[in-house]
This record gives C-alpha cells, structure tokens and sequence, in this order.
C-alpha cells in the first residue's frame, strides 16, 4: 500500500491511459445549463475529459467553478432545473447522455458509484448499516439475504472497521464521522464498481482522519482495479491521491497533465497562482509569502471577452487574451494542455515570493494562561465534559502564537474564555496583568474589552444578515474609539475599510451582496476598530478557498505587523501555522500536548501526536519527502476522560500500561520546548524528521534538526 | 512576508446592483403570483372599508319596511336586504370595517407577547424558558374555540376583550417561534461579537436577533389574521360577537341560517366574505413563505 503513495509524493513516470484501449469514461464538449424562472445560467460550457481504467484522476478548482456539477451529470443527478444541453458522457462505450431512467438505474450504484462530502447525510438515520449496506448487493447482484450479509461483513472489514459484524447492527449516529465516511465507501464499493466519484470525500473530516481514509482508498483501489474521478479544493490531497490532474476555472479546464508535470511545472497562470496560495508545510515563517489571486471567480454572467481568468492575470495581454475565446492548447508534453494563449511566454515555475525573515525577539508576556480548566457539566448528571485541562502557555507582545488541534482538542472554548464569551472553571488568566479568567465580557472594564478582539471562523454567519456590514464596526467605533460626531466616525470607517483593502461602498451593503472573503475582511476590521492589542483568531480562514485563504492571511499578518498587535491564531492547519507563527501550542483532547518555537515543533524530537499530525499533512510539493505515520481510530470523547495520557489510545509510540494510568511528565527540550510524553527526550530525539530535506524544503527552512 | 500595499487597487465587489436587501425581497415578493392574488382581495375589502362612510349605501342598521316583503337583490338593495330589512352589501361593507379593524389589532397585541416571551425563554433558556414553556403548554392543550367561549362569555363581547382573547389564545404559538429561530440565532458569530463590545441584554434581542426572525413572523402573523378573522366569525355565528345592531359578519349568518332554504344569499353573501379575506391572507402568507425562502 504504501508504493502508491510514495510514488505519489516522488513523481511517477506518465500516467497516460494505454494506448488503443478505450477509456472507462469520457466526457465530451459537456454542457451544462440551470434553468431558473428568469433566464439559464451556463454552469459549464463545454467541459471534456477521460478516465482510462484503473486510474485516479483528480478535478480541481475553487467553489463555484463546477466541478461538482460535471460530477453530478455523470451520475444523471442535475436535480429539477439542471440540464445537460449538448455534448456527450460516454461510460464503458455507452452514451449516458439522454439515456431512460431504466438505463441510468443498471449503470448507477453498480457500475458507478459516488461517495459525498456528507457522511451522515449519505445515510439513512433509521436504518441500521446493514440493512442500507445490504441493498446494494441485493439489488444489483441478486445476491440472496446471507450472501448479501456476508458481502457486507467482508466488505466492512476491508474498510478497516472492527467487529464487522456488530458493526451491520448498528445505526448511523452510533459511529464516528470517519466510520461513518469509511461505511460510505464500503457501500460505494460492494457492487465493485468500474469507476468511483469522490466528492471532497474527507473535507468535514480531522486531518489524521482523513489521512486514513486516503490511505485506505488507495488501497481499495488498487485491490478492486476501480478508476477513481477525485473532487477537491485541496491541491496537497489531490497531489497524493491522483495520477492525472484537470485544473477547472469557472466550468472550464484550464489545464490538465499527470501529477507530477502540472506540480513541478504549471503552466497555467491561475495555476500557479493556486499553487503560490498554499503555505507550504516545508518553509518556516518568513521563508516564503503567499501570493494570493486579485479579484474573484467569475459567475456565468460576468465572464469577460477572450480569456476568462484575464482580468486576474498579471500576464494579461489585450492584444492575444481579450479577443476570442482561449483554445485548450498542448504543451511541453503531449498529455499537458493548457488553455492560455501566452503559456510559452510565462515561466513554469511556481510563483513562488521570497518573504523577509523575521527576527522574532523575545517579548515580555502580554498574555499569561495558567492552569486553565474547564468543564461543561451535561444536564446535570455526572457526565462531565473536559474541554480543556492545565492548560499554560504565554504570548509574547507582538507576537503570533499558533494554537493546534483537531476538533474536539478545546482550542475554540479556550479561545471563548479569553474573550470572555465563557468563564474559566479555574486557572488563571493574566493579561496586562488583569485577571480575566472568571470575568465575561459584560463585566470587563472598558479598557480590556477595546484590547481583547475575535475575528471568528464562520463568514456566513459572522455579520448580522439584517444590517450593513458597516453599522458593527459604527457601533464598536462609537463605543470604545471616544469618536462623538458622526463625521468623525464615518472617516475612521473609511480608513478601516482600506485596511482591509474593501471599496468605500461596501459599508452600505448586506452581507448577503459581499463573498466570504469580503466578510471576512469586514470581520477583520471590526475586530481592529477598536486598536485592540490582542486578537484570537479562531480558524479565521479555514471556511474559504484556498485563493481567498491565502488573501485574508496575508492581510491579518500585514495588519498584525503594522498594528504590533499580539495574535493567537488557532487552526487545525499546520502548513497554515507554520507560515504564520512565532510559537505553536499542540493540543489534542483539551491538554497541551507540546508547545515551542516553531521550528522547535517542526523538528524532532516531537511529540508522537505532533509527528502523527505533520505526516498527515498534503503537500503538494513533490520535492518533499514526508514520513507515514497513521493513528488508528479517531479522537475519543471527552467526556469521563481516563488519567494518563490523552493521547494514549491512538499513540503509535505508546510504551504501555504507563501511558493509561499515569500523566505524562512535561519536559523540557529546550527553555522554550515542552513536551508532555512518558518517552524520554533522547528517544524522541532519533525520531527521522517527518520531512526529509530535499531540494527545496533545505533552503526553505526545515533545518534546525 | 511583503507588507501589501495599502494603495493596492481594492477588490472588485462581488455583486451587481446596489439595491438594498430588503428592497430585493418585496420586488421578489411582488413576483409571486400567490402573493400578488392574496394582497389583492385584501387591498379589495380595505379600500371598501375605508371608504365605507362617502359610499352611497343605506345605512347598515336602518330597516326597509318594504324591502321585508321581498328581500332578494334589487335596484335599491344589490344584494338584497336580511329578514329586518337592513341592506346586506352595506352590511358587509360596514362589517368590513370591524373585522380589519379587530383581527389585525389583536394579532399585534398577541405579536407584542408572544415575541416578549419567545424572545425571553429562548436568549436565557433554564428556569425562565421551563416556566415559559409550562405556561405554553397550559394554554395550548385547551381547545382554542372553548377558550374563546369561557373568555368571551365570561366577561362580554367587545372588541378589547376579543384582543385579551386572542392575545393569551396566540402567544404562546408565536413565542414558540421565536423561541425556537432565538435558539440558533444566538449561536451565531455575530451574537458573540456584540457580546465582546458589551452591548446591552435588550440591544442584543432588538437589534441582533429580531431583525432576523421577521420573515417567519410576517408569514405567522398572516396566517393568524386570517384564524382571527375566522374565530370572529364563529363567535359572531355563536352569538357571542359585537352586540348587534352592529354588523358582525359571523353574526349576520347566525341571523339568517333559520331562512336558508328560502332566501340563501343571505347567508351566503357574508360566508363568501370571510372566506375571501381570510384567503387573501393566507395566500399572501404563503407568497411570502415561497418568495422569501432561503
């Protein structure tokens, strides 16, 4: 299993279909149209591509660009108002387009098969797995009731479930998100399909989650010979998942070639814009910056004259892009093609930007966390709920802490206590040397709730949908920017908006009428309107594209700068965290598990969970080498944890009984390393790097170890 | 990392058009033909209301000695006068008025409380929703109609009394409502930034939350104008209206069903009337509901 993945990450030689055999699917010119009250909106003009058996082909783009739409009509699912209106999808030689529902039901489910982005809405909630795995084999097999059982159990433990059969009895809610995923996939693959779509299969899921279920499906893949069409935003996962790769843009392909062409050298604009957008996993804060893309997708109405990504193109030429509409052109190889009339004037390289290395001082302490607990306590029973446990570290003035965990670790609740959104249950909180861990914001002096900002993770619902998205920040400048008249307050808005970088007319808008980016610009002048010295960032970008990710991070870092103001990031993307901070926290299950300076958390020795984290990590970056380390099953509750370490039941290092009863030692690695682990630092320190240093990832920074 | 220019050329905004939200939803509004049918036969009987006093009809309560003899529509009665003589169509017209007048006024008061209470057990939740909640319960499980019956018998028709009655019969369907879009309202990011400027409990509920529950609350009160129009009705049919001589279109079918079989119109005119008002309102409500879906 692991010879696909390696050869995934290193390069494989051309994965072009075998000459003279057919492809399994081919999609020809496909157009795509919804039809509203009104008028039709051209969702993909013409879209062509095929998939040889046996191989993974990854479809790319941001949202909007219909990617999940060509999906959809390959399964013959477009919904009420979406139509194919011309061109063809042909499956295994027979027409798909304009084929009975009769033909469509014997090809679906049997012969192709999808697997969503939802889990626990792929499934039927009153429906045991059994009963709803069973149907397949039932229906398109013929198979009787205990061959169809057996099918299932078999095909249950091939997905790596434990207890099979126990595990047929149970209902959807009684399984864990990636279970739940894993039962997907085995239902997807029971009636042993020729080709699998797999849309955004692991986005909801944690990264180390994810990572196991990628592995898994490489494997099943090459066990059953199935094709797989992949569908993601994520260009790491898609470089380790895929054989060949189309890049759509606004229902376009814009580029297409095998995996390691289009990563060492793209030759699209947009993508190696995509590419320049990714922090990468290899480089240290201050290596390298991240060059997002101007401007924004545009909707079917809005495409421009000529070439559709012009007006976002810095090698935009009037004279070859403006006019007619851009061929699919082939390009250094005969299965790279490339849709820009001006590819051999542009470099394939990777946009890459050198950042200014920072020299990240030792500040004092702005912002000291001691000991802080906190317990939900469920409908008063004695379930108790740990969400965060001892949990210290300080934040230096001006500097930018990383915090990092998978959902469920307490990084957001503690980020509620220290706004003052929730009370500490103990522990101490100093900040300016004010005591705020039992203090809620409406008891907070003036002066502390001006200096503590939030900018939150959700754009859609960070801006109060009923009012301009200028009257939060009106509201915070006349309450904490001592602004009395109006003429006063309207200009510093003004300056606010240009800081983030919006047009002065925004103010007046919905939210509704702005992108998630634009939002999120909005929220992040309403935290910095009220010049606060601390921001909590809680996953400010982890809801937007990758384009729009790399805008909004790159602005909060320049404002950070410009302002000196303190930041405490939190994400659950260690490239992310790695671009952007001084010091990283590690947390998993509401204890901190490791924290450091972060070339210290990047570097051996590592806590086993940072390693299990960083090696779950897709970099698209094929120079990079990364050691596979897999946790098994997924992040326990944290309800009535044990004592002893958190991490143990996943722990691939784990020593033994001492890891379940016994709360590891924190040690020092260095005056600012701590690591909470029974392993001695000596042993932890001959861990390999999970990054090996090749070409690029040598100069970038990867080299404290 | 390279600081970013602060002259750099700002993003293109994303949309086109520079209406305003709400705007768009009554345009949008407008468009549905539902919608558009409901207003009208609302639009209808208000405008008759209004100009109830300039229009040249008899007097709704004078009797016509001679029209007794023969009550069936004619050149001086268009629809025809009820068994004391009185004009049917100034009736109506006149009764028109008490209805527009009552049911809108009494869904209002109900709205007040029922948004106070909603409002309330869902933004702090605990003893204060358990108690709000219990109450619900209380009045819910009664029979609306025999809850009318005891109120109104008890303490005499008039038109406050009617708004008591249907202010304790509807709060607690609308606090519910409330109660259940405050429940996810509250959760929402922009909640908690107005907790971290310290706003105020009542700013919070006034300006961050209900502004955003007015589109289940215009199509509710809809549908409850148009109950209220009915329970008027009942009450009028039950004897248990306004006092007569004052026209009560409930009241009017109470006055004629023992000559139904002979002159039927004069049932029959009323019923059509409450039927068409309460139609109007609940296709309006329904418009709204398909026009302002997510």
């Amino acid at each position: 299993m692991n010879a696909i993945i390696e050869q995934g990450v290193l390069g494989r030689p051309s994965a072009q279909p075998p000459q003279g055999s057919a492809p399994l699917l081919e999609i020809r010119d496909l157009r795509i149209e919804y039809r509203g009250r009104d008028e039709s909106v051209v969702a993909v003009p013409g879209v062509s591509l095929q998939i040889a058996p046996g191989e993974s082909y990854g479809l790319v783009g941001e949202s909007g660009c219909g990617k999940t739409t060509t999906a959809m009509a390959v399964m013959g699912y477009l919904g009420g108002t979406g139509r194919v209106t011309s061109g063809s999808i042909r499956f295994e030689g027979e027409e798909l387009v304009g084929a009975s529902a009769a033909q469509l039901r014997a090809i679906r489910g049997r012969r192709v098969a999808m697997v969503y982005q939802e889990p626990m809405s792929a499934l039927n909630p009153v429906k045991t797995i059994g009963a709803q795995l069973a149907e397949v084999p039932r229906r398109h097999l013929n198979a009787s009731r205990s061959e169809a059982r057996d099918m299932c159990a078999t095909m249950l433990e091939n997905v790596r479930l434990p207890d099979p059969l126990a595990m047929l009895k149970r209902f959807p809610h009684q399984l864990s998100g990636g279970q739940q995923q894993r039962v997907v996939i085995a239902m997807a693959l029971l009636a042993r399909p020729a080709l699998l779509l797999l849309d955004e299969p692991t986005t909801g899921l944690d990264v180390t989650v994810e990572a196991a279920i990628l592995d898994l499906i490489a494997d099943l893949r090459k066990q059953y010979g199935t094709s797989l069409l992949y569908i993601s935003h994520n260009l790491g996962l898609i470089a380790s998942a895929c054989d060949r790769v189309g890049i759509m843009y606004s229902g376009e392909m814009i580029e297409e070639a095998d995996t390691a062409t289009l990563f060492s050298s793209p030759r699209h604009p947009y993508t190696q814009g995509l590419l320049g957008c990714i922090p990468a996993i290899g480089s240290a804060k201050g290596t390298r910056s991240l060059a997002p893309i101007p401007g924004h997708l545009p909707l079917p109405h809005e495409r421009p004259q000529g070439c559709w990504f012009g007006p976002r193109c810095a090698h935009f030429r009037e004279e070859t892009c403006g006019g007619n509409a851009i061929a699919l052109l082939q390009a250094d190889a005969l299965t790279h093609h490339v849709r820009c009339a001006r590819w051999q004037d542009i470099d394939a390289a990777r946009a890459d930007t050198a950042g200014e290395a920072i020299q990240a001082a030792d500040a004092q302490a702005a912002l000291v966390i001691d000991a802080v607990s906190k317990q939900y306590v469920l409908g008063g029973s004695k379930r108790v709920v740990q969400a965060n446990e001892q949990v210290s570290f300080e934040v230096g003035k001006g500097e930018i802490v990383g915090l990092v965990g998978e959902s469920g670790c307490g990084k957001s609740s503690l980020a509620r206590m220290l706004v003052g959104l929730e009370a500490a249950s103990s522990g101490s909180i100093r900040f300016d040397d004010t005591e705020l861990a039992q203090l809620p914001a409406k008891k907070r002096p003036r002066d502390m709730l001006k200096s503590i900002q939030m900018v939150f993770q959700n754009p859609d619902s960070t801006l109060n949908p009923s009012h301009s998205v200028a009257s939060p920040i009106r509201r915070a400048l006349k309450k904490f920017g001592g602004y009395k008249d109006k003429a006063q307050i309207e200009q510093r808005l003004q300056q606010l908006l240009q800081l983030v970088r919006l047009p002065a007319e925004v103010a007046q808008r919905r939210p509704a009428q702005l992108s998630g980016g634009q939002k999120q610009r909005i929220a992040i002048a309403r935290a910095f309107a009220t010049d606060p010295s601390l921001i909590v960032a809680d996953e400010p970008v982890s809801a937007l594209d990758v384009s729009v990710q790399a805008a909004i991070v790159t602005l909060l870092l320049s404002i950070q700068k410009e302002q000196q103001s303190t930041l405490l990031f939190i994400s659950h993307d260690l490239a992310l965290v790695r671009h952007v901070a001084d010091r990283v926290v590690v947390m998993y299950l509401g204890r901190v598990m490791e924290k450091g300076r972060a070339e210290e958390i990047f570097a051996p020795p590592y806590h086993p969970y940072t390693e299990a984290l960083l090696s779950a990590v897709h970099s698209p970056d094929a120079s990079v080498k990364q050691e596979r380390v897999r946790l098994t099953g997924e992040t326990p509750s944290p309800i009535n944890v044990p004592p002893g370490c958190r991490f143990a039941s996943r722990c691939h290092r784990k020593l033994g009984d001492i890891c379940d009863t016994v709360a590891p030692p924190v040690r020092d690695a260095t005056p600012t390393h701590q690591i909470a682990c029974h392993i001695s630092l000596d042993e932890l320190r001959k861990v390999r790097p999970v990054f090996h240093a090749t070409l690029q990832s040598s100069q970038a920074g990867a080299n404290n170890e | 990392m390279s600081t970013v220019d602060p002259k750099a050329v700002p993003l293109a905004v994303a949309t086109s058009g520079t209406s305003a939200a709400p705007r768009r939803a009554w345009t949008r509004l407008f468009r549905s033909r539902t919608a558009v049918i409901g207003l009208s036969l609302i639009v209808f009987w208000v405008v008759l209301a209004l100009l109830a006093p300039i229009l040249p009809l008899p007097s709704p309560t004078a009797q016509d000695a001679l029209a007794m003899a023969d009550p069936t529509p004619s050149a001086a009665h268009w629809l025809g006068t009820d068994i004391l003589g009185r004009d049917i169509l100034a009736r109506l017209i006149f009764g028109a008025r008490t209805v527009l007048l009552v049911a809108p006024l009494s869904v209002a008061v109900a709205m007040l409380a029922g948004i106070t209470l909603g409002m309330l057990a869902g933004y702090f939740g605990g003893w204060v929703e358990a108690l709000v909640d219990r109450f619900s319960d209380l009045v819910l499980a009664f029979p609306v109609l025999v809850l009318y019956v005891i109120l109104i018998a008890n303490v005499g028709a008039s038109v406050i009394n009617i708004v008591i009655a249907t202010t304790i019969a509807s709060a607690p369907g609308i606090g519910r409502i409330v109660r259940g879009l405050v429940l996810d309202l509250k959760q929402q990011e922009y909640v908690a930034a107005a907790r971290l400027r310290a706003e105020s409990t009542l700013y919070i509920m006034a300006y961050e939350l209900l502004p955003n529950c007015r589109g289940p609350l215009l199509v509710d009160a809809c549908l409850r104008i148009g109950y209220t129009i009915i329970t008027i009705g009942v009450l009028g049919f039950l004897g248990l209206g306004l006092p007569p001589p004052n026209p009560d279109w409930g009241g009017m079918v109470r006055e004629t069903t023992t000559v139904i079989n002979v002159w039927p119109l004069m049932s029959i005119a009323p019923s059509v009337a409450i039927v068409s008002l309460v139609l109007g309102f609940n296709l309006l409500a329904d418009g709204m509901r398909e026009a302002w879906k997510p």
